[in-house]
């Protein structure tokens, strides 16, 4: 193989959105949400796609038609391109992924999938389609020239991994081959931090994305799946709180997207919410305005108040959105600690790092750590006035860092540039020795 | 997605936001790649408003014997803010890095889409060069000695006299390489690729078979196209070795290919992508294959399934009863 | 059906029914053992004699009887080059997923292209008549698929290499 110098791929396939990239580079080139769409068998409707198709070649901002003797190739991709509308034997390739999925089916004759369940791969179809484009269209390599680092969920089935390993060797003739555990690669992920000072494998990881929240504890790079909790709440449950909260004040624009963004600029964690509230009512300072432009060009300003402090609140009280599910955070991180086996709990408290969109909110590590801490030291306390000695104490420490929205791909392309990397994963030539089932174990990366 | 795109997409996508009106200058780094080993960086090393975007390819030393780098500083050089920077100046571990100054860039927006799409290209404007001058000879020699007009599509005159002609030649993947010769009445250009993957190996057969069926059956217009597996072609006789693995893969390019700048820029455009949207299609066929495959397992489970035995939980449940009547737990 | 194909499938199926005459037998060598006799060959008196189906030089199929199990072996039609790949893909792709198929061998016998393993479990379990029911449909399905393939295959490089060089006009 002379696949010596070139970078490898890094990709990130999450439930909501997919994270695509080079190893080395400090964020993924591309991240859009895993979705496909593809055809309708019965439309057979052909009017919205040539819209579709000039929507993509015009990234740009700058709407204007190219003017060189290149645009006679580009236009002619576009009419090209149309021909395999309407061939049944061609259907195959006529899909569109990310962004461009999400435009297609807005018209009739897409309909929209998500690949990706509950973070794990459901439809292998489409999946394979997927990786297909991302590979060939954005990411723009030749699989056999470069290896390849995919992610998966804690408690993948081995299976899951065989039908990813058939997929890579067997259509794209990768390389070389590496799945690693999402957790895992954000523990990596966060040595980036100055608060991390020896670079272990063990830690309890809070994923908080799109849909919902992990709490994973790892021991020297293994997860333990026995001791995982996921908690329903994450980035969609505080968006659509949000959203509550400007409707019940009736807002002139109480859109989603104005709720994201909300969300996004404005939302901090307080220490305290009766202080907090106080601070509002004293100060109308803290009161922010926001400036929403809406679709038909009229500038609309809304207010935001305590929505604030108390979006994000919902993950410490989340009794204040949520009526079926009422357990903390902290508490949440605490049970699955004391779940795990005891000679690593100290380590597991000592290392406690963020991951994923959700945990981005300002200060969320520090209320994290000091309502943990709480709970940790009554434990202490408790035991202590028990037993009569006095205990050594735990340290608890939540480790914030820079990547944490993409740590999952950043650990990723960290591990994939040390130059023991390729070392450690599975080639071409290996797969097509031993078989599918060589994908069942990866050894762990060693710490550098 | 039938046919590859030509420019890259990211490349696009980040100098259309750099040259936008209302752009934030980030600080950027960040590789990517492009087919064949291809590799760019973009950069900003001292200010965020001069971005430095380098490319590495394999076969740059052959690209720079042919004249790319001439050719890059005629389709970037008129930019008053674009510098071009070459061996010893440019970016370690790349071949050519253009520094674009974004703050003085003093194009209206007709210009900006140009100068994007002109970058996203970078790719294919670098392999150009030995296509364009292939080309010149090809004119050259066309005036010394004209084609027999009665001869459209020159099928048998390998005229003796084109024999002699140099050859030029890119090892652009290494084993892999890209011939072109210019002759009197018609350009050739011979890929030798290799496959790695049995099952690859047969299906390209098939494949080369039908890209060599196309032209007698409907595309007239369309270049000649030529494969054989292990012998090496007439025209490149001399400089190429057998090694009984390679296959090679010709294209007859003729005047029609040629006479005007926007189809010899097309000729190049599709034809250097050759390799990628053949080794693509590969591919993808494969992946249909699975799709298929998935299906039929479906199917076949479905029939199996049906071949169990139903059985009635009710009526198990109702056949066994203690004496006193009672019934057993069904577990 | 094409002419020859009928005859072939009816004597598989004929040759199937009578042999799938399967009991609960244990092992006479190991004590508190029971697995398929005929994967083991060691005592000859409960093995029955194999049987060869063929329909022509490449299609074939091999039926070994005893007393508690039946292998059916398949040779699937390969004409060229490409068939073969694909009977090589689309077979490995089925053994890999055996587990879903319960009676398919993860190894087909040697010199065929996939095995099943019938068991008088499998017996309990599932009727016997759409047993065999499934073998002669997958054996006729085979077929199909992998001309259907095939086909496939061509249209797909026709119109890839048509679409290509149409770009050059």
């Amino acid at each position: 193989m002379s696949s010596i110098n070139t970078p490898a791929v890094v990709m990130d396939n999450g439930t909501g959105f997919t994270k695509l990239g080079f190893a080395g580079n400090d964020s993924p080139s591309w991240v859009f949400p895993t979705a496909i769409a593809t055809r309708n068998s019965n439309s057979s409707s052909t009017t919205n796609t040539s819209s579709i198709l000039n929507k993509s070649s015009d990234l740009s901002s700058i709407n204007s038609p190219y003017t060189s003797s290149d645009t006679s190739f580009l236009n002619r991709n576009k009419i090209s391109n149309n021909s395999i509308h309407g061939n049944r034997e061609m259907s195959d390739l006529d899909f569109y992924i990310g962004d461009l999925a999400i435009d297609a089916s807005k018209g009739p004759s897409y309909s929209l999938n998500y690949p990706i369940k509950h973070g794990q791969i459901e439809n292998w179809d489409q999946m394979e389609r997927f990786w297909e484009n991302s590979i060939f269209k954005y990411l723009k390599c030749q699989p056999e020239d470069h290896y390849f680092l995919l992610t998966e969920p804690p408690l993948n089935p081995p299976e899951n991994r065989e039908n990813t390993a058939e997929i890579m060797f067997e259509s794209f003739n990768c390389a070389g081959l590496y799945i690693a555990v999402q957790a895992v690669l954000a523990l990596a992920a966060s040595w980036t931090s100055s608060k991390v000072i020896d670079r272990s494998l063990t830690g309890t990881v809070i994923d908080s994305g799109d849909g919902v929240t992990h709490v994973i504890p790892v021991a020297e790079g293994y997860v333990i799946g026995s001791a995982i909790k996921n908690i329903p709440i994450a980035g969609r449950d505080i968006t659509s709180f949000i959203q509550t909260l400007l409707r019940e004040r009736g807002e002139l624009d109480s859109s989603l997207k104005t709720a994201e963004e909300i969300k996004q600029k404005f939302c901090y964690v307080c220490p305290d919410i009766v202080k907090e509230f106080r601070k509002f009512d004293n100060d109308s300072e803290m009161f922010a305005k926001y400036i929403v432009e809406t679709v038909s060009h009229r500038k609309v300003e809304i207010d935001i108040g305590y929505e604030r402090f108390l979006a994000p609140e919902i993950f410490f009280n989340p009794e204040i959105a949520s009526s079926d599910f009422l357990t903390p955070l902290p508490i949440i991180v605490d049970q699955v600690i004391q779940a795990s086996p005891i000679d690593v709990r100290k380590n597991l408290y000592k290392n406690i790092v963020l991951s994923g969109g959700s945990t981005m909110f300002k200060d969320f590590g520090r209320r994290l750590q000091r309502d943990l801490k709480t709970i940790v030291n009554e434990r202490v306390e408790a035991s202590e006035r028990l037993s009569g000695s006095k205990s050594s104490g735990v340290q608890v420490q939540v480790i914030s860092h820079k990547r944490q929205r993409n740590a999952v791909w950043f650990g990723g392309s960290l591990m994939a540039q040390t130059s023991e990397f390729r070392s450690y994963c599975h080639t071409k030539r290996d797969y097509d020795e031993y078989g599918p089932n060589i994908v069942r174990n990866f050894s762990l990366f060693s710490v550098p | 997605m039938l046919q590859l795109e030509p420019q890259n997409l990211l490349i696009e996508e980040t100098f259309a936001s750099a040259l936008s009106p209302n752009y934030e200058f980030p600080s950027l780094d960040r590789i990517l790649t492009d087919f064949d080993f291809t590799t760019y960086r973009i950069s900003t090393p001292e200010d965020k408003g001069k971005i430095l975007l380098s490319i590495g390819i394999k076969c740059w030393s052959d690209l720079a014997k042919y004249g790319s780098l001439e050719l890059l500083k005629e389709k970037y050089g008129h930019y008053s803010f674009i510098q071009i920077l070459s061996e010893g100046s440019c970016e370690p571990g790349y071949d050519v890095s253009l520094y674009i100054d974004i703050n003085n860039c003093t194009l209206n927006n007709i210009e900006k889409a140009e100068l994007v799409c002109q970058l996203s290209l970078l790719k294919r404007n670098c392999f150009a060069a030995p296509f364009l001058k292939a080309f010149k000879r090809y004119e050259v020699l066309s005036r010394e000695n004209p084609a027999d007009p009665n001869n459209i599509y020159g099928e048998d005159s390998v005229a003796a006299t084109n024999n002699n002609e140099e050859v030029l030649k890119l090892d652009y993947r290494g084993e892999e390489s890209i011939f072109i010769k210019p002759s009197n009445d018609r350009v050739t250009v011979i890929f030798s690729t290799v496959f790695n993957d049995e099952t690859d190996k047969i299906f390209s057969k098939i494949f080369l078979q039908e890209f060599s069926d196309a032209r007698k059956r409907s595309i007239q217009k369309a270049p000649q196209v030529i494969n054989s597996h292990k012998d090496v072609p007439l025209e490149i006789q001399h400089i190429e070795k057998p090694t009984g693995e390679k296959t090679y893969i010709t294209f007859v390019l003729f005047p029609r290919h040629l006479n005007t700048e926007d189809a010899k820029w097309n000729t190049i455009t599709h034809i250097q992508m050759f390799r990628s949207y053949f080794h693509y299609h590969i591919k993808i066929v494969k992946c249909y294959l699975h799709q298929r495959m998935r299906y039929r397992v479906q199917s076949f489970t479905k029939i199996l399934n049906r071949a169990k035995r139903e059985v009635d939980e009710a009526e198990l449940r109702s056949e066994r009863k203690t004496a006193s009547g009672r019934r057993f737990e069904v577990r | 059906m094409s002419q020859s194909l009928k005859p072939y499938l009816t004597a598989v199926r004929h040759s199937l029914n009578s042999s799938l005459c399967l009991q609960d037998f244990s092992s006479q060598l190991v004590e508190r053992h029971n697995y398929p006799e005929i994967e083991n060959k060691r005592s000859p008196e409960i093995l029955l004699n194999p049987l060869h189906i063929s329909r022509n030089a490449s299609e074939r199929v091999l039926i070994e009887p005893s007393i508690n199990s039946v292998r059916v072996s398949i040779k699937i039609k390969q004409s060229d080059e490409i068939e073969e790949i694909l009977v090589d893909k689309f077979t490995r792709f089925l053994t890999k997923r055996a587990e879903n198929f319960l009676i398919l061998r993860r190894v087909p016998v040697e010199g065929y292209d996939i095995s099943f393993l019938l068991t008088n479990y499998h017996q309990e379990l599932m009727m016997k008549q759409k047993l065999v029911d499934f073998i002669i449909e997958f054996m006729e399905d085979v077929d199909k698929e992998i001309s259907e393939m095939k086909l496939f295959l061509n249209a797909r490089a026709r119109f890839v290499a048509e679409s290509y060089l149409n770009m050059f006009d």
